[in-house]
């Protein structure tokens, strides 16, 4: 798409080869050809393609350990199928709505491995410069890297969704009428993975902003998850001698346990009080759950908007 | 219409004024920037290309705003940092090509673009390897070649000889020189090294402290000076006192030794000094203006020791 050869106003003459400068005048788009552009190498960098070998390994190991105990479901559904007939008894088996509970905080293991990826290198190489310099704007960048995160993460916990739903319509003798059987059940899963994501990719995210160094990075967000984890827990514990108390409205901040009430709301099942103290209801850590995402990329935005170029 | 303009600008960082009351008009060739570290060369290029607001005066870019325009300007200039601004662990092409289409140039414009630039550049087959092992020189080019690869009417180098060698710092000047004659483009080349903007630049832009010192072009500032610079490897400070014992004016500055050219036969005293003595010798040539110079009213031919301190 270059142009021909543009004036050459030296005396130099090239050798035979050198077919000389040649000026560009084809199309040129504009910031949003360029967010996605950054949106598909972030994609590229989440998942190590263009790298080498070692940074591929760590997001497949930890997506991989993600759906481990679903895909491993599916292997052994002929065989889990046998086993129910000889006994009679319907297999216990892994369901929809208490998966992202049991093993979310392996998806949050992926953010604390990839998320730094995203946002560190660029600070800790000073990148920005060159795209704060190009048609690309503070807050456009965030956004980018965000969505990457984000729709890396939605497939990650997928995944899984996608693995028990094939093993539950094997495992039925009837595949057709299975499919029909298990679509409600599994469908939920898109908009509770779409909403972990959100969350998940935008909380970690900020946080890994705060600090060029990968390690920092990492170390700030288990430190924040633990924290946040811990004490609404211990305040409530305090205080829960007498009962339910407004202390309950603190799990709020419990990025995880909030996201396991929220994603129950998607599959219509009440909290069981064993998992969930207090007296929140699913809608209630939903609403959370939105809220957090909400400041979390604020927050981002904000740093963005701070860093030095 | 002048390249750049710029009227009364001023930048505080708090209590500190970067850049107080610059004010230029710059037309298009290839131009020097020049001033010490701190003076301000910096933060003028972060103001063009409209990374930082300045407090008040204003500048445009080939007539466009740097505060409300700076979209428009980013299309049409290129910036190569003074720091490192690579990430180690991609290939040449992929930086440069992903570069490319930020400034949005389509993916097959851009790879195409990329190969033609880092081929302009100098890089051939290493540009497949990864960034984190390439050497300083090949760096810069790289550094170079993601500001040319979407084709800027304006070029704006901070410091491109940093950390090279004098090889390297001679391949990157002629590149610029190229860049600026052979391609057209405009160059703003910010140094603090007046011996290399005299040797690629058409016009200079001194600033001091903020402010403008000098705006002419570049034959007015390097003028040959009637000193010259003897280069050793070492035994500089034999040599100076095997010529001050000769009788000639000279005086150890880092690793050269600068003498005062009084008559012709000082060339043939240098010459036997340095034979006698067996010092290794780098080279002999007259020193030019220099930077220290323009921001020092000391005549440049002053070089008795008392004038400078031995370093």
């Amino acid at each position: 798409m270059t142009a021909p050869r543009g004036d050459s106003t030296g005396t130099r003459t090239g050798s035979i080869y050198d077919l000389g400068y040649r000026h560009y005048e084809g199309k040129r788009n504009g910031r949003l050809y360029a967010m996605w552009s950054l949106f598909v190498e972030s994609l590229r960098g989440v998942w190590g393609f263009g790298r080498p070998m070692s940074a591929k390994a760590v997001p497949l190991i930890l997506a991989g350990l993600y759906a481990l105990p679903a895909v491993v479901q599916l292997a052994f559904s002929s065989v889990i199928t046998q086993q129910a007939a000889k006994s009679g008894k319907a297999p216990e088996l892994l369901n929809y709505q208490s998966y992202f509970a049991d093993f979310s905080f392996l998806v949050f293991f992926f953010c604390v491995a990839q998320a730094p990826e995203l946002v560190c290198r660029d600070q800790r190489y000073s990148v920005l410069p060159l795209y704060f310099t190009r048609a690309m704007g503070r807050i456009e960048y965030a956004l980018s890297r965000l969505a990457a995160l984000v729709l890396t993460l939605f497939v990650v916990l997928l995944i899984p969704a996608l693995a028990l739903f094939v093993g539950d319509v094997l495992m039925k003798p009837d595949a057709f009428k299975a499919i029909g059987d298990e679509l409600p059940l599994a469908l939920p899963s898109i908009p509770a993975g779409a909403l972990a994501a959100l969350v998940l990719g935008s909380l970690s995210l900020a946080i890994s902003s705060f600090s060029p160094r990968r390690a920092y990075s990492a170390i700030g967000m288990v430190a924040y998850i633990l924290l946040m984890e811990a004490i609404p827990a211990a305040i409530y514990s305090i205080g829960s001698s007498s009962g339910p108390n407004a202390t309950d409205k603190l799990f709020l901040l419990s990025p995880l346990t909030s996201l396991m009430g929220a994603t129950n709301w998607f599959f219509g099942v009440p909290l069981s009080p064993n998992d969930f103290a207090g007296t929140l209801t699913s809608a209630g850590y939903l609403g959370g759950a939105f809220v957090t995402f909400a400041v979390a990329t604020l927050v981002l935005m904000y740093r963005y908007r701070r860093l030095p170029a | 219409m002048p390249l750049i303009e710029a009227t009364g600008l001023t930048k505080h960082y708090g209590p500190v004024k970067a850049l107080d009351g610059l004010d230029l008009a710059v037309e298009p060739g290839i131009i020097g920037l020049v001033g010490a570290n701190g003076a301000g060369k910096s933060t003028l290029i972060k103001i063009l290309l409209g990374l930082l607001t300045p407090t008040s005066g204003t500048a445009t870019v080939l007539g466009m705003d740097t505060v409300r325009e700076t979209r428009a300007i980013r299309h049409v200039v290129g910036y190569m940092p003074e720091h490192d601004c690579l990430p180690p662990d991609v290939s040449a092409t992929d930086f440069v090509t992903h570069m490319a289409r930020i400034s949005g140039l389509p993916r097959a414009a851009a790879r195409e673009r990329t190969a033609e630039v880092l081929r302009h550049v100098g890089l051939y087959e290493e540009r497949y390897r990864q960034i984190g092992g390439y050497s300083t020189g090949m760096k810069q080019r790289v550094k170079l070649a993601q500001a040319l690869v979407h084709d800027p009417k304006l070029l704006l180098l901070d410091e491109p000889t940093n950390g090279l060698d004098p090889a390297g710092r001679d391949e990157m000047l002629d590149l610029i020189k190229r860049t600026g004659t052979d391609f057209g483009i405009t160059l703003v080349v910010a140094s603090h090294l007046l011996g290399e903007i005299e040797q690629v630049c058409s016009y200079l832009l001194a600033i001091d402290a903020g402010h403008l010192l000098q705006s002419a072009p570049i034959s007015n500032f390097t003028r040959r000076t009637p000193v010259l610079a003897v280069e050793v490897e070492d035994g500089a400070d034999r040599l100076v006192d095997a010529l001050t014992a000769k009788g000639a004016r000279a005086r150890r500055d880092e690793a050269r030794v600068l003498v005062a050219i009084d008559s012709d036969v000082l060339y043939d005293t240098v010459r036997d000094a340095v034979a006698d003595l067996g010092v290794p010798l780098v080279r002999i040539r007259q020193e030019r203006g220099r930077l220290e110079d323009l921001f020092r009213d000391a005549a440049p031919s002053d070089v008795s020791p008392a004038a400078g301190s031995v370093q």
